[in-house]
């Protein structure tokens, strides 16, 4: 569904990402590991097109996506929940949702989507009318899953959904991702740094070091690697 | 002891002061909106007015207006032949200059592009002023309405004592003005464009990943922004005459209606403006008339000095 193929990419002249290559399959869950800087948000970003890579490829269900503006890419069906969750401040909960589902599907299936999101998420139907700026840090970052969701996409990104929460908040968030992939079947490409229940919910994953795919494989076998191991499961 | 005489002349300057601060409501909420969605400090939203002064005065004397509608309604109707033409235009400039430096290509660098931002409406303001003055000429010009020389008498009240004068052209460019305002605000907060706009403000970036084009809703803010002001322009026309240079006069207004307001808040830009027209004409009451734009900033100073957000505007940071 998608295939990121030798991406180089930077800001200015310094370069992150060096011949970055990345695949995720129809209803796969993929994650991306990595220590801080490694690139994994630039990644991201080249692939919803705020950053503009300097070659390489990207195709979205055979799509070349870098001949795609950015503002249209979430309407072939690709959800960008970004890092720190980034909800509209001074729009409600219920409008944050709203600017969601702008995408023409999204429109389309809104009475379904949002019995849905509110199911998986309850907290915000009952915070439906507050400012998002007003919410609790996981519970913009439960609304902004809900946001992507609105969208009707048929890939889900998520940057980092346990950022700056708590533990407990951070597992509850992961617990609702498997939930949401279990009812949905949806493409889910992850970024994180909790690394162990990255791999864990994955069914395979890359380790992006300084800009490029050290490690790829399936989730026992990034699980089962020394490198891996020692350096984010600490074992 | 009050005597009469000074509450009839308090309650005749504030209603000439809630006339002229609707209309300055107005002006201002087209300048709030065009920075509370860019971020972009427009220094020639007063010639954008001025432009939007000379069409409505075309438009009324050359484009027939007056002949098909009379001097009633006809000066009413040129404001809104000059909103949508000054609409068109906002929408050309930002498209072939003000994009050039603002919104998703200037995202990425220090300082947003503010600098060039602040150069190029300057610019654009210089041009229009000058380009005015070999267009239009230097002479006054006014749109003419026996509307602007009557006007309705509030009473006797109180014991047929007190008799207010309205001016019938003011008080309908106050009632179109709040009007429009009520119009907007419902398009700001219901529709799918306005949440759009309210979006892009708040986080371009994350509006781009739902799918928003924001340098689009930039370009509708913007000619929105310009149309409005100008509409405001043309309801003012028929009481103050007008020349090419005199959007300087009023884009101060506008700028400190504005930050009274609290940057960025469309409906509080509404109350700033209508703050400074009533203090504008209040003061009259007790100072000299020259001193009418002093009084407006010790005020201006004051409100800021105790609440330096503004009425409507946030304390919190963007995220």
């Amino acid at each position: 569904m998608l295939k990121v193929d030798n991406i180089r990419a930077g800001y200015s002249s310094v370069p992150v990402l060096k011949e970055v290559s990345i695949e995720v399959g129809a209803g796969e869950f993929v994650a991306v590991v990595g220590p801080n800087g490694a690139g994994k948000t630039t990644l991201f970003k080249t692939i919803s097109g705020t950053v503009r890579p300097r070659n390489g490829r990207i195709e979205f269900d055979g799509i070349d996506l870098l001949a795609v503006k950015p503002s249209r890419r979430p309407h072939l069906g690709i959800a960008h929940v970004p890092e720190g969750r980034q909800v509209f401040p001074s729009l409600t909960v219920m409008e944050n949702l709203e600017m969601g589902a702008y995408t023409e599907a999204g429109r389309r299936d809104w009475n379904a989507n949002i019995e849905r999101i509110l199911g998986f998420f309850p907290v915000l139907s009952e915070r439906r009318n507050q400012f998002a700026g007003t919410l609790s840090g996981g519970e913009q970052q439960m609304l902004a899953i809900g946001r992507g969701l609105a969208s009707s996409p048929k890939l889900l990104m998520l940057d980092e959904p346990s950022m700056g929460l708590s533990p407990a908040i951070a597992d509850f968030i992961f617990e609702r991702l498997i939930e949401i992939r279990r009812q949905t079947k949806l493409t889910i490409l992850l970024v994180e740094q909790r690394v162990a229940e990255a791999l864990e919910s994955a069914d395979h994953g890359y380790v992006l070091e300084a800009g490029q795919v050290v490690l790829k494989g399936t989730n026992e076998t990034l699980r089962a690697d020394d490198r891996v191991r020692a350096a984010y499961l600490g074992m | 002891m009050f005597s009469v005489q000074v509450v009839e002349n308090v309650l005749q300057s504030l209603s000439a002061g809630l006339l002229l601060g609707a209309l300055y409501g107005l002006m201002c909420v087209g300048l709030a909106l065009i920075f509370g969605v860019m971020r972009v400090i427009n220094f020639a939203q007063g010639d954008f007015m001025m432009l939007g002064m000379y069409t409505a005065y075309y438009a009324f004397v050359a484009l027939g207006v007056s002949a098909l509608f009379g001097s009633f309604v006809g000066p009413y109707l040129a404001a809104f032949v000059a909103g949508p033409i000054l609409f068109v235009a906002g929408y050309f400039i930002h498209q072939l200059l003000i994009s050039r430096v603002s919104g998703t290509r200037t995202a990425q660098l220090e300082g947003e592009g503010h600098y060039a931002q602040l150069i190029l409406t300057l610019g654009i303001a210089l041009i229009l002023e000058n380009g005015g003055q070999i267009v239009f000429g230097s002479i006054l010009h006014s749109v003419q309405t026996p509307l602007s020389s009557s006007a309705w008498k509030i009473g006797p009240i109180w014991g047929d004592m007190i008799e207010i004068f309205v001016n019938r052209a003011r008080a309908l460019a106050a009632l179109l003005s709040v009007a429009i305002i009520c119009v907007l605000a419902v398009v700001i907060a219901k529709t799918r464009l306005g949440k759009a706009l309210r979006a892009s403000a708040d986080n371009p970036t994350a509006a781009t990943y739902m799918g928003i084009d924001v340098d689009f809703a930039h370009r509708i803010a913007f000619a929105l922004g310009v149309s409005i002001t100008a509409l405001a322009g043309g309801l003012l026309a028929p009481n103050y005459p007008f020349h090419p240079y005199v959007g300087l006069e009023y884009v101060i207004i506008m700028y400190a209606g504005v930050v009274l307001g609290g940057m960025g808040s469309i409906l509080g830009a509404f109350w700033g403006g209508m703050t400074i027209g009533l203090v504008q004409q209040l003061s009259t009451l007790i100072l000299p008339t020259q001193l009418q734009n002093t009084a407006i900033f010790v005020v201006f100073l004051l409100i800021i000095f105790f609440r330096p957000q503004g009425f409507f505007g946030r304390v919190v940071e963007r995220t």
